[in-house]
C-alpha cells in the first residue's frame, strides 16, 4: 500500500522532474548518463538546453522551410550538442578535482552565468543538470 | 584496418623476441612463462622494474602533450571507479587507442572500445604512479621473475631493448598525433561534434524505459532533485550581488511584510508553511516534533484521510526547512499515527503511536514503510497510543508507550515483539467512579528522572505514576497525590526543562478542554510517601484562563519563564509568566492558505519548541498545514539569557506558594 506509488515506476519520476520544472525560474532540467552522457529524460523548455548557435541555425532551417522534419531535427541535435558540453564540463571538473586528490569526488556543481544558472548533481551512474534563470545582475 | 593489424602483428614479434631472450639469459624456471603465449603480451615480466618505469616515463614525457586529444576520447569518463582498474602493460595501449576512431560506429563495438579507451588512457594520465601490477600478471609470472634481477642485463641488451621500444613511442606518437589530427578535424564543424565525440550512440526506447524503471535511478533523481530543490530554495539571498553597482537601498529586516505579530523583542515572525497537496490534503496533524540533531527537519504526523481509501491511513512527514514545497520524508502506516517523535538518541529513527495501538519505528534510511512495529494483538496495547517517549540515557533507553486504557508499556528499542515492562493504571479512588481505569491522555516524564511520570487524564486530574516499585509506593498510580484542577479531559502536560542556574524541574504546565492552562509545582516522587495532607489532592499554583479550548501548552527549551500554548480558535500564544499572567505577551495566528477551508478548519492541535535553539516553534491542527514561526530574543534563542530570568521565576513561584496555600491558586 505504502509503495502503490513507486509501483508505476514513471509517474512519480515525471512527478520529481516536473515539480521541479514549475519552481519559479527554473526553465529545464535534463538527466544523463554519467559513463556514456547519454541523454536519460528532458523536461521543461528544450529551448533552454541549447547553444544559442544551434538555436539559430535550428531558426534557419525553420525559416528556409526545406523540410517539416528539419527543426525538430536540429532542435534535438541541439539538445545532445548541450549535454555533450555539459557531460565534459562534469567530467573535466571530476578529473581536477581527482587530481587535486584522488580519494575525493565532485558533489555538486552550480555554474552562474550572467544569463542563468546551471546546477549539476553528479552521481556515481547519473547525472541531473537544471538550468534556471538567477536575479538579474 | 589490415595494415594496422599488420603493425601491431609486427610489434608483438618483436615484443615475444625480446621476451624469449630474457628468459633464456635469466636462466630460472622459464618453463612457465610460453613463448608468443597471450599472457606474454598482457604482462611483461613485472620483476624489470627499473627499465619499465624508464620507460614509461619516457612514454609518458613524449605523449604528454598530445594528451588532450586522448581525454576527449573519454579519458575522463570514469573520474571516479578509473583509478579502481588496473593499469595495463603498455603493449596493450596502442590498440585501443585506435580502434576508438578507425572502427566504423557499429554500437556494440563503440561500447567495447569505450570502455578499453577508459583503462588506456588512465595509463597516460597518472605514469608516475607506483607500478600496480595486475593480480593476475603477477600470480602467473611470480616464480619466474623473483630471482631476475634487472641488474643483470647487459649494458648491449638494455640498449637494444631501449632502442626498440623508442620505435614504439614513435609509432605510438604518430598515431595519437593522427587521432588528435582527426579529432580537431572533426571538431571544427558543429555537426560532427556530437557523433563523434558524445554518446557514443542513442539509447533506445526500451532502453530508456529500462533505466528509468531501475532502482538505482529512482533513488539517484530522488536525492538529486532533493539537492537542487534545497539550493534553488536558499536562493533568498543573491550572493553575487554587488551593491556598488546597483545603488538601489537594501530593505530593511524588520520592514518585511508576512505573517508578524509582536513587537521588539515579543515579536513572532512565520517563516514558513508547510502542506504537501497530494499527503497533507484532508489530514490532521496529531503530533509534532522538531530533530534533536538538525535544528531545520521538523516531523508532523498526520490522522487519515478520509476521502482516499487507499493512501495509507497513517502519515509521517518530516520537512525541511531549506526545502519548503516537499517533504525530505514520508512515511506511512496501516492505521492513524497519533504521535510522533524523533529519538533523541539515533539521528535516524522516528517513533510513532497508532490508532491501532502499535508503536511504529521508522528509519531514515529505510523505505516509507515502518522498519518495526509492535503487534496488534496479544502483547502490548489494544487501545490508541496518544503518547509516546524515549526516555533514559545513550547507551540506555526505552520507548515508553501509553494507550488510553491505561497500560503504559517499555519497549526495548530493539525487541518488538513483546514490550519489556508493562504498566496497568488503576484510579486509586475505587469507591467514587464507575470506571477504575485511568485512561490517560498524555503523558510526560521530568527530564532527570526516567522511573516517575505525570499522566493526564479524560477526568481532567493529573495523576503521578511510578514505573517500578520504590519505598513507600507501588508501581503505578501514585495512591496518595493527585494534581486536581481540570475539569474536562487533560490535553497536555509538560515538565520544565531544567537547563539553568536554578532548578525549576519540578514547574509543569498542563492545558485542558475546561479552557485554562494550569502551572504545577509537582513533589519529588521521593516525598511523595511523606506527605499526609487530606485526601493528598495538589491544587495548581496559576491558573490561565483562555477563551477557547487549549490543546498543547509546552515550555519554551530557553527562557525559563516563556511558555507557548494553541488553542481550538487557531491562535498560537506566547506567555511569558515573569511579565504578564493574566495574557500573553504575544498571540499570532498562521496565515491560511489559499485554498483552505474556513472557520472550523483554523483550531491548532499541537505545538513544539525547537530544542537547541529554542527560537523557532511549530504548529498545526485541522487544515493539515504545518506552520513554523520564529520569535526574537525576549521569547526565545540562547543570547540575553540572564541567571535573573530564572531567579524571578523561582521567586514567583516561592511566593505563588506561600499565598495560594489554601487552593486559593488564582493570582
Amino acid at each position: 500500500m505504502a509503495d502503490s506509488s513507486l509501483a508505476n515506476g514513471q509517474d512519480p519520476l515525471e512527478e520529481k522532474l516536473g515539480r521541479l520544472s514549475k519552481k519559479p525560474g527554473v526553465k529545464a532540467s535534463i538527466v544523463l548518463d554519467r559513463a556514456t552522457g547519454a541523454i536519460l529524460k528532458t523536461s521543461g523548455d528544450i529551448d533552454a538546453l541549447q547553444t544559442t548557435k544551434s538555436r539559430t541555425t535550428s531558426t534557419a532551417t525553420s525559416f528556409s522551410n526545406d523540410t517539416t522534419a528539419a527543426p525538430e531535427e536540429s532542435e534535438s541535435r541541439g539538445v545532445e550538442q548541450f549535454a555533450a558540453m555539459v557531460w565534459n564540463f562534469v567530467n573535466n571538473s571530476g578529473s581536477f578535482v581527482q587530481e587535486l586528490d584522488t580519494e575525493d569526488e565532485v558533489r555538486l556543481l552550480r555554474l552562474r552565468t550572467r544569463k542563468q544558472e546551471l546546477v549539476i548533481v553528479p552521481d556515481s551512474k547519473y547525472l541531473l543538470v537544471v538550468v534556471h534563470d538567477t536575479p538579474p545582475v | 584496418m589490415q595494415q594496422r593489424r599488420d603493425e601491431i602483428l609486427a610489434k608483438r614479434a618483436k615484443l615475444a623476441e625480446l621476451k624469449r631472450q630474457r628468459e633464456l639469459r635469466s636462466q630460472t624456471t622459464a618453463g612457465r612463462a610460453s613463448i608468443g603465449g597471450p599472457s606474454d603480451l598482457i604482462s611483461p615480466t613485472p620483476g624489470r622494474a627499473d627499465s619499465r618505469r624508464e620507460i614509461e616515463h619516457l612514454l609518458a614525457s613524449l605523449t604528454s602533450d598530445s594528451r588532450p586529444g586522448s581525454t576527449t576520447t573519454g579519458g575522463a569518463a570514469s573520474p571516479a571507479r578509473a583509478a579502481a582498474a588496473p593499469p595495463r602493460p603498455i603493449s596493450l595501449t596502442t590498440a585501443p587507442l585506435t580502434t576508438v576512431y578507425e572502427c566504423p560506429p557499429s554500437p556494440v563495438k563503440e561500447v567495447f572500445s569505450y570502455s578499453k579507451g577508459v583503462q588506456t588512457t588512465e595509463d597516460w594520465m597518472l605514469p608516475s604512479r607506483p607500478r600496480a601490477q595486475s593480480l593476475l600478471s603477477e600470480a602467473d609470472d611470480l616464480p619466474g621473475t623473483t630471482s631476475t634481477p634487472s641488474k643483470r642485463l647487459s649494458r648491449r641488451e638494455r640498449d637494444r631493448e631501449e632502442e626498440l621500444r623508442q620505435k614504439i613511442k614513435e609509432e605510438v606518437e604518430e598515431e595519437l598525433r593522427a587521432t588528435k589530427e582527426f579529432l580537431t578535424d572533426g571538431v571544427v564543424p558543429q555537426s560532427t561534434f556530437a557523433s563523434t565525440n558524445h554518446p557514443s550512440r542513442n539509447l533506445t526506447t526500451e532502453e530508456l524505459d529500462a533505466v528509468a524503471q531501475s532502482d538505482e535511478f529512482i533513488d539517484f533523481l530522488d536525492k538529486s532533485t532533493k539537492v537542487i530543490e534545497r539550493a534553488l530554495d536558499q536562493e533568498s539571498y543573491d550572493i553575487l550581488t554587488d551593491y556598488a553597482l546597483q545603488g538601489q537601498d537594501v530593505d530593511d529586516e524588520d520592514e518585511e511584510g508576512g505573517n508578524t505579530e509582536g513587537r521588539g523583542k515579543h515579536r513572532v515572525k512565520e517563516v514558513a508553511q508547510f502542506f504537501d497537496d497530494r499527503w497533507s490534503k484532508k489530514r490532521m496533524i496529531s503530533g509534532i516534533d522538531f530533530s534533536p540533531k538538525f535544528s531545520e527537519l521538523v516531523l508532523a504526523s498526520y490522522t487519515k484521510n478520509p476521502t482516499a481509501p487507499h493512501e495509507p491511513d497513517g502519515l509521517v512527514q518530516v520537512w525541511n526547512l531549506h526545502m519548503q514545497d516537499r517533504p525530505e520524508y514520508v512515511f506511512t502506516a496501516q492505521s492513524d499515527i497519533l504521535t510522533a517523535k524523533f529519538s533523541p538518541y539515533h539521528n535516524n529513527l522516528i517513533i510513532g503511536g497508532s490508532y491501532s495501538g502499535q508503536v511504529l519505528l521508522w528509519d531514515t534510511r529505510a523505505k516509507a514503510a515502518p522498519v518495526q512495529k509492535t503487534p496488534l494483538t496479544g502483547y502490548g496495547h489494544a487501545h490508541p497510543i496518544y503518547s509516546v517517549d524515549i526516555v533514559g540515557t545513550q547507551n540506555a533507553n526505552n520507548i515508553i508507550s501509553c494507550s488510553t486504557d491505561g497500560v503504559v508499556c517499555g519497549w526495548s528499542m530493539d525487541v518488538f515483539a513483546q514490550p519489556q515492562e508493562l504498566l496497568e493504571l488503576k484510579n486509586p479512588s475505587q469507591a467514587k467512579v464507575a470506571v477504575e481505569d485511568v485512561s490517560p491522555t498524555c503523558l510526560a516524564f521530568p527530564h532527570t528522572d526516567p522511573t516517575f511520570f505525570l499522566v493526564g487524564s479524560e477526568e481532567g486530574t493529573i495523576f503521578p505514576c511510578h514505573r517500578y516499585d520504590r519505598a513507600g509506593a507501588k508501581a503505578g498510580v501514585d495512591k496518595k497525590i493527585s494534581y486536581k484542577g481540570h475539569t474536562a479531559p487533560v490535553m497536555s502536560v509538560d515538565f520544565h526543562p531544567a537547563r539553568g542556574p536554578v532548578d525549576l524541574g519540578d514547574l509543569v504546565i498542563s492545558s485542558s478542554l475546561d479552557w485554562s492552562v494550569k502551572l504545577w509545582k509537582v513533589r519529588a516522587p521521593a516525598a511523595t510517601s511523606t506527605i499526609g495532607t487530606g485526601d493528598g489532592s495538589i491544587a495548581p499554583l496559576i491558573d490561565f484562563v483562555r477563551e477557547d479550548v487549549v490543546y498543547d501548552a509546552k515550555w519554551s527549551p530557553t527562557k525559563p519563564s516563556v511558555f507557548a500554548l494553541v488553542d481550538g480558535a487557531g491562535w498560537l500564544e506566547l506567555w511569558d509568566i515573569a511579565v504578564e499572567t493574566e495574557e500573553p505577551v504575544s498571540r499570532i495566528t498562521p496565515s491560511s492558505r489559499k485554498d483552505g477551508r474556513t472557520m472550523l478548519s483554523k483550531s491548532l492541535n499541537k505545538v513544539a519548541w525547537e530544542p537547541n535553539e529554542g527560537k523557532r516553534l511549530a504548529t498545526g491542527g485541522i487544515d493539515g498545514s504545518l506552520t513554523v514561526f520564529e520569535v526574537a530574543s525576549g521569547l526565545g534563542g540562547k543570547e540575553g539569557s540572564k541567571n535573573e530570568e530564572w531567579t524571578n521565576v523561582k521567586k514567583l513561584v516561592n511566593r505563588l506558594e506561600a499565598v495560594g496555600l489554601n487552593g486559593a491558586g488564582m493570582v
